[in-house]
């Protein structure tokens, strides 16, 4: 730490950047966010690589290529505090349900090219799968109003508090009507972590799982022969549970078939 | 009073205060503010949430604090509110909200909005998912000002509370004496409710089977059909866990200390500090709600559970509360 | 308006390190009106809050027999008891309490008292230790047991060797029980055998057995959950009455005072609030309430 401000670095791996842009979009507070932060780099705001220690690094991106893989490890050994912001740094994002496919074959279709030119690891990982990770931030993207919670902690040396309850729970508080209940939707608030304010009940929309399952919680089984009762295939419902957990140890087992 | 009244009898509650009632949205009710009686869907069948959320708040910023200088409750002024439209169960889960929060110590935000609420039941028929009857809930002793027995063409209205009293002296010209006639029509109308029962639960040693049957296969099946999802406890009346978080702003110096509705289905609920947790399976979260709710509460001697059938009616898997408990007695 | 929910402020005036990562804590009130009112029995708790992180239940480690500054003895473990660890004297945190029903230290008048702790279940205990000496006419004889994990975890080691080779200061017979060895304990042992045992808490009580006289001593016990289903066996052994047998307990907490709901335990036909109805039970309400120990 220096004087009273941490030393962070935001880093990206695979992934949109989504998760940095909407700390970027924080225009309000940004200012007064980096002025309690020696930002010393920021992979999307400049593109110098540079490995300098941090307190604290900010991982988004899922570990796709073998770049990312070394990259990683070597933000693991210069910081103190890894922190993996968002769904392809938590969960392998989207990208993960092509876990299984060709390398060659994806570069074929993709790029026509059989060579594996960004050395394409063959499958999309959670950072935790790769290094040591000390919290993470849910979310397709982050909700702002988290990170920045998850940032004051991080400044001050707190160990932050993160949501276990599912989504559900704040659809109920917010008195949404059920989609489950009053339409037979194929909604997956009841294994996904809360935090988003049942944003997509509240539009009337199911809940697509963007911010992953409750861990060590969802009741994926119990998800899965629930909607099948709603009339649902078991097909439609294991390609809406893949989306954003296809890494999550029993919606991969759905996928082993 | 004659149902022709209802518009008069409205306008003199909102003079009391703020007038919330059932509403309907979509299939669904709701408590929500009304200000014209015709908003007033007194027929309803039940609110998804009760009117537990007018005392606790399902969300709320409840401490001010100023790190290292001191704290400040935030109670917000009394507001005056007629809840328009309990029914019997809701009033009697009051009852064991009351209990709970009123007791010493008391909940110091909880008994600010009690205090300025007046309370006006509404009678109700049961649809297949109510069982107050068997809870002995169906019937509202006291805990509110008002009550209005349907009868047709007009209410008879119960005055249930000194407050109560005063409220239909001042109303004596469209409230008048009942007659003979109407405690007939009254004998006939409950009698024939209490005939509409479909959920029926045995609840003689209820506690006990419930605890001596804790091994029971019963509770395997439905807790691994439940997705732990919390909604049977959050739009339960006499469900009163909250959670509490406090945080601070980016400047550091000021904070809020938040409460939340919670639910005994979440996996932090029973863990402590160093990963030891004391209901740390599904099945554990599942019967301990169940406990939970069979219980009787110790200053009211009324059940944890009024029989209200909104966890039943609310549970996206489908799992019904005295189904359960039928299938724990060996009935289904 | 004065309220259950509203923390007290209070200074730390005091930080002794324990071990590594348990601190004891001096804390005195800010506001003068909130000492004069602050009054308490043993085996009660305070919900302390390090602002704008959280709060936690810890239990009051002094009797209140003894004057002074509220002393709380706090494990290094979560989110609030790491900020707590970080302050320092002088700094500011909030205080709401105490609550809890506390050992009934009149109903054990008469009694020998028999007190069993278990690592940092010292820490309530030592309000009841304390209350005991400073009423020694009040209780017949006083047994301690003490068990810890090595020397280095011991809390209050410097006391318990004190108490073991100095019985007659305090009046009182200490039994300890370690599970690691190091040169202090060893020399101990060597010195007391009568005394020191190498093992968990429970191979004290061949010890102690000569001196525990089952109608005529109330136990007192607390220690870590695992703990207690062995103790109590014991106890229950030697045909101490049930009621005369007292544990205090600790599960998740957020209020402390039989609201937020968290600390509920039992089966539907006796649910107990172990804020409210506890933190302190006796062996009869284990007996009949389900899931207390
Ligand atoms: C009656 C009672 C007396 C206690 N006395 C002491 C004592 O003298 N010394 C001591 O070091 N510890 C004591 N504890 C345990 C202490 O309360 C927890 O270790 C502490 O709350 C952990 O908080 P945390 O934020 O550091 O941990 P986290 O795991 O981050 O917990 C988050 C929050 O959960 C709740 N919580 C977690 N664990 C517990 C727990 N074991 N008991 C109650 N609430 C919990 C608290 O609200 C806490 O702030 C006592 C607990 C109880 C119930
Ligand atoms: S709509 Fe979805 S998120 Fe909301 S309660 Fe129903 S299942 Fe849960
Ligand atoms: S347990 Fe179910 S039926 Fe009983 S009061 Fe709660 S929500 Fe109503
Ligand atoms: S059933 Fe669960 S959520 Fe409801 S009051 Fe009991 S413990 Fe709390
Ligand atoms: S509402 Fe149904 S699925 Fe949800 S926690 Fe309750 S029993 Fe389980
Ligand atoms: S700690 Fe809240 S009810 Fe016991």
């Amino acid at each position: 730490m220096t004087g009273n401000k941490i030393k962070v670095g935001f880093y990206s791996l695979t992934g949109c950047a989504g998760d940095f842009l909407n700390i970027l979009n924080m225009e309000d507070k940004l200012l007064e966010v980096f002025k309690l932060l020696d930002v010393v780099e920021f992979a999307l705001a400049s593109s110098k690589v540079v490995h300098e220690k941090v307190d604290v690094a900010f991982i988004e991106g899922s570990v796709t290529t073998q770049k990312d893989l070394e990259v990683l490890k070597k933000i693991r050994e210069n910081c103190n505090v890894l922190v993996a912001l968002g769904n392809c740094a938590v969960w392998g994002g989207v990208q993960a349900e092509l876990t299984g496919l060709d390398a060659k074959d994806l570069m074929k279709s993709v790029y026509n090219t059989t060579e594996n030119y960004y050395s394409f690891l063959g499958e999309h990982k959670a950072v935790s799968e790769v290094v040591k990770v000390d919290y993470e931030l849910p979310g397709c993207p982050i909700e702002v109003e988290e990170f920045l919670e998850l940032l004051i902690d991080v400044i001050r040396g707190v160990i932050p508090e993160f949501k276990d309850y599912p989504v559900c729970v704040e659809c109920k508080i917010r008195e949404i009507p059920c989609l489950i209940v009053e339409r037979g939707e194929a909604c997956l608030g009841p294994i996904t972590v809360g935090g988003c304010k049942a944003r997509c009940p509240y539009y009337n929309a199911p809940c697509i799982g963007c911010r992953g399952p409750v861990k060590e919680e969802a009741n994926v089984a119990g998800e899965l022969s629930m909607l099948l009762e709603k009339g649902w295939k078991k097909q439609e419902v294991i390609n809406r549970l893949r989306l954003f957990a296809a890494r999550y140890k029993d919606i991969a087992k759905l996928l082993e078939r | 009073m004659l149902k022709e009244n209802f518009k008069d009898f409205f306008e003199t509650l909102k003079k009391l205060g703020e007038v919330h009632a059932p509403v309907r949205r979509g299939r669904l009710f709701s408590f929500t503010k009304v200000d014209s009686p015709g908003e007033v869907a007194l027929n309803y069948n039940r609110t998804m949430l009760p009117p537990k959320k007018y005392f606790v708040k399902p969300f709320e910023e409840v401490l001010k604090i100023k790190v290292g200088k001191g704290y400040e409750l935030i109670v917000e002024e009394p507001k005056s509110l007629v809840l328009l439209g309990l029914h019997a169960c809701d009033i009697n889960a009051l009852r064991v909200l009351d209990s709970v929060y009123l007791d010493e110590p008391q909940d110091d935000y909880y008994q600010v909005r009690r205090a300025a609420a007046i309370v006006i039941g509404v009678s109700c028929e049961p649809d297949e998912y109510c069982f107050c009857k068997s809870m002995g809930t169906d019937y509202a002793w006291t805990g509110f000002d008002l009550f209005l027995h349907e009868l047709g063409t007009s209410y008879l209205v119960r005055v249930g509370s000194s407050r109560g009293e005063s409220i239909i002296e001042s109303m004596s010209n469209i409230i008048g004496e009942p007659t003979k006639e109407d405690f007939i029509k009254l004998r006939d109308l409950e009698l024939k409710r209490s005939r509409m029962f479909k959920k029926i639960l045995n609840t003689s040693l209820l506690p006990d089977i419930v605890d001596s049957l804790h091994e029971s296969e019963v509770w395997v099946v439905f807790s691994d059909k439940c997705v732990s999802c919390g909604s049977c406890n959050l739009v339960c009346p006499t469900c009163r866990c909250y959670d509490v978080t406090e945080k601070v702003e980016l400047n550091l110096q000021e904070g809020v200390r938040v409460r939340r509705w919670d639910s005994c289905f979440i996996r932090s609920h029973a863990l402590v500090a160093g990963g030891l947790n004391f209901r740390p399976t599904r099945l554990d979260r599942f019967r301990h709600r169940y406990n939970c709710k069979s219980s009787i509460d110790p200053r009211t001697n009324l059940p944890f559970c009024v029989g209200c059938g909104r966890c039943s009616a609310f549970c996206p898997a489908g799992i019904d509360h005295v189904n359960v408990l039928n299938a724990i007695w060996g009935l289904a | 308006m004065s309220s259950a929910y509203l923390p007290k402020l209070a200074k730390i005036v005091e930080v002794t390190e324990m071990t590594a990562i348990e601190k004891l804590f001096k804390l005195q009130f800010v506001n003068e009106e909130d000492a004069k009112s602050f009054t308490f029995k043993p085996g009660q708790f305070v919900e302390v809050n390090v602002p704008g992180v959280g709060e936690s239940p810890i239990s009051i480690c002094k009797s209140p027999t003894r004057p002074g500054p509220l002393e709380l003895l706090i494990r290094r473990i979560g989110r609030v008891t790491n900020a707590i660890h970080k302050l320092k004297p002088g700094d500011v945190v909030g205080i709401r309490g105490p609550f809890g029903n506390g050992f009934p230290m009149e109903k054990m008048k008469g009694y020998d008292v028999l007190l069993i702790a278990g690592g940092l279940g010292i820490a309530p205990l030592m309000s009841v230790l304390q209350y005991v000496i400073d009423r020694r006419e009040d209780y017949g004889e006083v047994t301690l047991l003490y068990g810890v994990r090595s020397y280095q975890e011991a809390l209050f080691r410097d006391m318990a060797i004190d108490l073991i080779k100095h019985p007659e200061k305090a009046c009182l017979r200490t039994f300890l029980s370690y599970e690691r060895d190091d040169p202090v304990f060893v020399s101990l042992m060597r010195d007391h055998p009568e005394n020191v045992r190498k093992g968990v808490v429970t191979v004290l009580f061949e010890c102690a057995d000569p001196y525990i006289k089952p109608d005529k001593v109330c136990a007192v016990v607390c220690g870590p959950p695992i703990m207690y289903r062995f103790v109590l066996k014991e106890l229950a052994k030697r045909n101490i009455p049930p009621n005369n047998i007292y544990i205090t307990l600790e599960r998740r907490m957020k209020c402390g005072i039989g609201k937020c709901g968290h600390c509920i335990v039992g089966g539907a036909t006796a649910i107990r609030y172990i804020c409210k109805d506890g933190p302190v039970f006796t062996y009869s309400d284990v007996l009949s309430v389900r899931g207390l120990v």
